[in-house]
């Protein structure tokens, strides 16, 4: 019956300290992912309508590198992630159902 | 351990600013009681002047603007500052910790904030009728282009919302971080009060869908400095991408305002029936559903605005799902009322006008939810009417029903019943004469937000005024009842006056500052579990 | 404090309980995200609506500043990061001066967006001026959304190094060590939620190519 994400447990707090290292390994990623996404958008010329998708899902592998490690979603207990992936599936449904609205005019 | 001579969260300090800089849970509940019931006696004022204006065809009592005003005002005071906030911010902070075992919400100084904010926020509402250029006359929705355009001081007012919905936030932040940390030992998800998972469902509402119109706002005010605006067609804005926005949250914020009345009901029933609820888990996870899904209905408020047919047969469908959750609790509540050894007392009267006006209320909202009625019944009193039965006659009741309920356990005093009983039957009576003729002239056509109409829409409209006199009189006569039952000498109430069985009943009435003179003790069997407690 | 005799309840709203403090950030994340989210929907639509023009009207705005700018929050999300591995290993002064580089990260942020911002003005575009009227359908909206999305970031940039001050005086005065880091931990998550919603913006505004 007693969900286990859901414990009163005091130890959750801090039990995982990121090293150095890690995180500079975290930042090297997003930098490349940086500069990844800058230059297909300015070499890249001729994807045109994929620029659009390809930019958004660079930005979201960014994000999620952010959420996971910098914010240690990680390590943090499973509810966390559940309810950033609720909030994301609300938002997203924002816009599908915006767009329904928009493209079928 | 525990003395038996505690003294009450009342007694434990006294004077003016132990009460606006308390962070006792049960003490800013009640500065939100209130001040709510300040506002709301505005509101009804203001509404019960616009039912005299329509007592008769033709210019009663005020201009066609001055009327415009009016009904804003009613619907700004009514929504922002009565109706969101009433149930969770009175009955939640003053409840929801008891109900869970604990001695406060999780973050005390943020609820206070959270009330300094709201009156901060009432206050610049109200300040639009003494100062500037009126009060906004744009209707509680502030419709792009129109907000931006009019003379009136719409900036204040949308600012106002903006400002409350702060409040709202910090309340419902506050509720979820409470219910996933401060349960007592032993109380696990299911084992909590309905009401409290009704207040879960809501916060998350609050939490969600506020920020969206607090943006949408900002954006109003930002056209009306600039000048300029995103929903300006003359530089490729869409008026009608306002009206998304504003229902992307208001829509959700019917649940709001709907949810923690659901929670009452359920509170109430088992309590009158003696017996345990009908589908725990049913209503329980009805709630979540309820606010889920009603994310994704906005749409059916904007049926005739020119959106795509294909969104509108989305939005249709959906708004046809969320009965299902609210079917599956009325038939619930009903089932629990079967074979229960029902106790009339006044607080179940409510229940029971909550009942039988929501029912009216949600499948009113049926024919406004389907597509080819809608087109048809759009923006006429049909839609007022609908409204009304679910906000006032639903949230409304199940309001003063919990007032009622828990009187005896927040004050340690008692009102006369039989005037109770008697004031509820007059404000039933009331209420029901004012709002059903409302359903029959908004099918005859008479549309809503004039301050004129036909000869034809005569008859109902002097009824529905002669309801609003009615009304006013119950209320009058309840509230009275009430604050009578605060002088005279003090009755012996006891821990359990109606022999209900969520731990609130388990202390003093009133209860102590730290809510608990001995420790709460968590029903075996579920939190309604009368066969084997009593 | 009110809170006093009596019976003390196992799980107290009074206690500390840095589990609490967490989830209540996280939280207010969500409604922050959604506060933007609002204006990415109103971004969306336009952009669905005028594609042409967002294309022709981002051609205006300095890729090489927004990628710097992009740079400068990335660091500093780092250096935050590191400040709260310094303060649990108990080193607070460690934590101290990366979050001193983190806040100095923030106001390089802000020269620059104060330098993209004043050639924008300068060349009227900022929304009511005289260029801006003239600009065709579509274009104007790019640029008013550009103002205010960016507009409302840098407020959160603001707010986020003000926390972050606060955070420092706090460690400064022994109030956070290494038993008690909440104010490190939830500053640091609300400063990579303003690197998060950079993370969105840049893209959409500067690199529609």
């Amino acid at each position: 019956m007693k969900n286990n994400t859901e414990s009163h447990d005091e130890s959750a707090h801090g039990t995982h300290i990121t090293s150095n290292k890690e995180h500079y390994s975290t930042l090297a990623a997003l930098l490349l992912l940086t500069v990844l996404t800058v230059s297909i958008s300015v070499f890249g010329a001729n994807l045109r309508s994929l620029t659009v998708a390809t930019a958004m899902l660079i930005a979201t592998v960014k994000v999620i590198v952010v959420a996971y490690y910098f914010m240690h979603l990680k390590f943090e207990k499973k509810i966390y992630t559940w309810l950033v992936l609720l909030v994301i599936v609300l938002f997203l449904s924002f816009l599908i159902l915006t767009s329904i609205e928009y493209l079928n005019r | 351990m525990a003395a038996t001579t505690e003294l009450n969260f009342f007694q434990v300090k006294k004077g003016l600013f132990s009460w606006i800089f308390s962070v006792d849970h049960k003490r800013v509940g009640l500065l939100y009681l209130y001040s709510i019931m300040a506002f709301f006696l505005v509101g009804v004022i203001l509404g019960v002047l616009m039912r005299l204006e329509l007592l008769n065809p033709g210019k009663d009592l005020m201009e066609a603007k001055t009327y415009n005003q009016v009904f804003t005002m009613h619907g700004v005071i009514m929504i922002f500052l009565f109706i969101i906030p009433s149930i969770p911010a009175v009955f939640g902070n003053f409840f929801l910790p008891i109900m869970l075992g604990t001695d406060d919400v999780a973050f005390p100084k943020l609820n206070l904030l959270s009330w300094w904010i709201y009156v901060v926020g009432a206050l610049m509402a109200l300040s639009t009728l003494l100062f500037g250029d009126g009060p906004a006359d744009t209707g509680w929705t502030f419709y792009a282009p129109y907000s931006v355009r009019t003379g009136t001081n719409v900036t204040m007012s949308v600012l106002a919302a903006f400002v409350l919905g702060f409040a709202n936030i910090l309340t419902g932040l506050n509720f979820i971080v409470t219910i996933h940390r401060l349960r007592t030992p032993g109380m696990t998800f299911f084992k909590m009060p309905l009401f409290a998972w009704a207040l879960y469902a809501t916060s998350w509402i609050q939490l969600l869908a506020t920020p969206i119109i607090g943006i949408t706002l900002l954006m109003i005010v930002a056209e009306r400095v600039l000048g300029v605006g995103l929903f300006d067609p003359s530089i490729g804005g869409d008026p009608i991408l306002y009206q998304h926005l504003f229902w992307i949250y208001s829509h959700p914020a019917v649940y709001i305002m709907a949810l923690p009345a659901f929670g009452i009901i359920s509170e109430l029933l088992p309590t009158f029936t003696h017996r345990t609820i009908f589908g725990y888990k049913a209503i329980a996870f009805s709630s979540l559903a309820i606010a889920f899904v009603g994310y994704f209905v906005w749409g059916h408020h904007m049926f005739t605005t020119g959106m795509s047919g294909a969104a509108r047969i989305v939005f249709s469908i959906m708004t046809f799902l969320v009965a299902i959750p609210t079917a599956i609790k009325v038939f619930n509540w009903v089932a629990t009322l079967y074979k229960g050894s029902i106790d009339v007392q006044p607080p179940l009267l409510y229940a029971l006008g909550f009942i039988f006006q929501f029912m009216i209320g949600g499948l009113s909202g049926l024919v406004l939810g389907a597509l080819a009625s809608d087109v048809h019944l759009h923006d006429t009193y049909f839609v007022v009417g609908h409204f009304h039965y679910v906000m006032f006659g639903g949230t409304g009741f199940a309001f003063f029903g919990a007032l009622h309920y828990w009187y005896p356990k927040i004050w340690g005093r008692m009102y006369n019943k039989t005037i109770a009983n008697i004031a509820f039957v007059i404000f039933f009576i009331g209420f029901n004469t004012l709002y059903f003729p409302m359903l029959i002239s908004g099918l005859m056509g008479m549309p809503r937000r004039y301050y004129d109409y036909l000869p034809e829409f005569h008859l109902p409209n002097m009824i529905s005024t002669y309801g609003s006199w009615i009304l006013a009189t119950g209320l009058v006569l309840m509230l009275g009842n009430l604050i009578a039952g605060f002088f005279g000498p003090k009755p012996e109430i006891g821990r359990n006056y109606w022999g209900g069985i969520t731990l609130e009943w388990q202390t003093l009435s009133p209860p102590p500052l730290q809510n608990f003179d001995k420790m709460p003790e968590i029903p075996k069997g579920g939190p309604y579990d009368f066969e084997n407690n009593y | 404090m009110e809170h006093h005799s009596g019976l003390v309840l196992p799980n107290s709203g009074h206690n500390r309980d840095a589990e609490a403090s967490k989830l209540g950030m996280w939280l207010f994340l969500f409604t922050e995200f959604l506060l933007f989210g609002g204006l990415f929907i109103v971004y969306m639509v336009y952009r669905m609506l005028n594609p042409e023009a967002f294309l022709t009207a981002s051609y205006q705005l300095n890729v090489t500043l927004g990628a710097m700018n992009t740079v400068v929050l990335l660091v500093s999300s780092m250096t935050i990061a590191m400040s709260i591995t310094a303060i649990q290993q108990g080193n607070s002064k460690r934590s101290i001066q990366l979050l001193v580089f983190t806040v100095a990260a923030s106001l390089v942020f802000l020269v620059i967006k104060y330098f993209e911002w004043s050639a924008k003005i300068h060349h009227g575009l900022f929304p009511g001026m005289d260029v801006f009227n003239r600009l065709p359908h579509g274009e104007g909206l790019f640029f008013y959304l550009y103002f205010f999305m960016t507009g409302l970031h840098a407020l959160h940039i603001i707010i986020g190094a003000i926390f972050i001050v606060v955070v420092i005086f706090r460690t400064k005065n022994g109030l956070l060590n290494a038993d008690n880091y909440s104010h490190t931990e939830n500053a640091g998550l609300y400063w990579h939620l303003v690197d998060m919603i950079w993370i969105y913006l840049f893209p959409l505004f500067y690199l529609i190519h």
